[in-house]
């Protein structure tokens, strides 16, 4: 057996590097009943939201006009796709500490690549809600019209909210974009890195 | 009685002894995963304790990290099949936590020297002098780990670990020969952060 003196002398060196931190295991068991708690409550609340939001569609159903009608359609829509996101979130794909580093690192990529795609999506989605309300509103204006020129003032404070919301949302998601884009360049270059491509360029300390 | 009714109330206590049957299963399953997560926690808490060093330099954040990597191993072990050794799995898991740290992590960072002297344990040796020597050379392995690029860190720790091969490459998706290259590489870059090399 060839003897790695070297490589002995780090371990021994390394072995008394750190040791758990005090109380570790309570803590961590704590940890773990508070997120079992957590999960319990966020479920819970998910449901009542849920049924709530489906009460106030049909509500909203029963109203007369074209407008009632669309909320409850759009609500409903809504509704079902937070709750098909909320399940694909929460498959097992999506939690894949388990897995090798690279296969953890591969779909961290896809991941945030998904998230970015999801962001323009989501971005063009504003927009197209915008012109759908634009033609809500066309159509309903024999009904809508008359509720302007009676109060025209609460629809000008609405309509000036509407448009001051708009940069705000776009200039949280370009940062969000930013943002992520940073991430998928840090994952390209584990990546890059696990493949063996300028691996002395890309050093990263911790301290 | 009607027969009908009768036999509705079979099939209910029927169906009440099966949940109370899956409750139990259950209830007994996860007392079996508390005990495997606290003698992976007694076995390799301290293993995971040096991973997160590699990762984390501020002492309450690679507290927090320590944490988190158990957390994770916890909700991982619902799904452990023995598919890999266990040692595999705790080790995959804990530096899957540590990489998404990376990214996740904010300066500032507080320097080594100022960690060494707050918080490193006694060393027992008599003679000082070889103490602060010993002392010195720690803190230097730890400072040039903590200066490898993420991967070879990764391959470095491990390696101290005292992982072999075949675990290195199934911690980290790559084939063995693969490691013994990177490792090879990884050793020199360590040697060159210690100075040891001209």
């Amino acid at each position: 057996m060839i003897e790695d003196r070297e490589l002995d002398t780090w371990r021994e060196q390394w072995s008394s590097v750190a040791e758990p931190p005090a109380e570790f295991q309570s803590k961590v068991q704590r940890r773990i009943k508070s997120q079992d708690r957590c999960f319990v409550l966020g479920n819970v609340l998910t449901v009542i939201a849920f049924v709530g939001i489906l009460l106030f569609a049909l509500y909203m159903r029963h109203q007369s006009s074209r407008m009632g009608t669309g909320w409850a359609t759009g609500l409903c829509l809504l509704v079902f796709v937070s709750a098909a996101y909320r399940v694909w979130v929460l498959r097992r794909t999506w939690r894949p500490q388990t897995q090798s580093t690279r296969a953890f690192v591969e779909l961290w990529h896809k991941r945030v690549a998904a998230r970015i795609r999801l962001l323009r999506i989501s971005i063009y989605v504003s927009l197209g809600w915008i012109i759908v309300c634009a033609a809500l509103t066309a159509a309903n204006w024999t009904v809508i019209g008359q509720d302007v020129r009676a109060h025209p003032k609460d629809w000008v404070e609405v309509l000036v909210a509407c448009v001051l919301m708009q940069p705000v949302i776009w200039y949280w998601a370009a940062w969000l974009r930013r943002r992520k884009l940073a991430e998928l360049n840090e994952v390209k270059q584990i990546l890059d890195e696990m493949d063996g491509k300028s691996v002395l360029g890309s050093i990263d300390p911790v301290g | 009685m009607p027969l009908r009714l009768l036999l509705q109330m079979r099939d209910a206590d029927a169906a009440t002894d099966r949940f109370a049957r899956q409750v139990t299963i259950v209830n007994e399953s996860r007392r079996a995963l508390e005990q495997q997560f606290d003698r992976i926690l007694g076995e390799y808490g301290a293993a995971i304790a040096r991973l997160a060093f590699s990762y984390e330099a501020v002492a309450s954040v690679r507290e927090e990290l320590v944490q988190e990597m158990a957390l994770a191993i916890w909700q991982g072990l619902a799904h452990f099949r023995g598919e890999c050794s266990e040692r595999t799995f705790v080790y995959r898991i804990a530096h899957n936590r540590g990489l998404s740290h990376v990214w996740k992590r904010r300066p500032p960072h507080q320097p080594l020297q100022e960690i060494e002297e707050s918080e490193q344990p006694v060393d027992p040796r008599p003679h000082p002098e070889e103490q602060a020597a010993r002392t010195d050379q720690r803190v230097r392995l730890m400072s040039a780990v903590q200066s490898l690029p993420v991967t070879y860190r990764q391959m470095i720790v491990l390696m101290l670990e005292g992982l072999s091969h075949a675990e290195i490459a199934e911690v980290m998706g790559i084939t063995e020969n693969n490691v013994a290259v990177r490792l090879n590489r990884a050793r020199k870059t360590l040697k060159d952060a210690l100075g040891e090399r001209p």
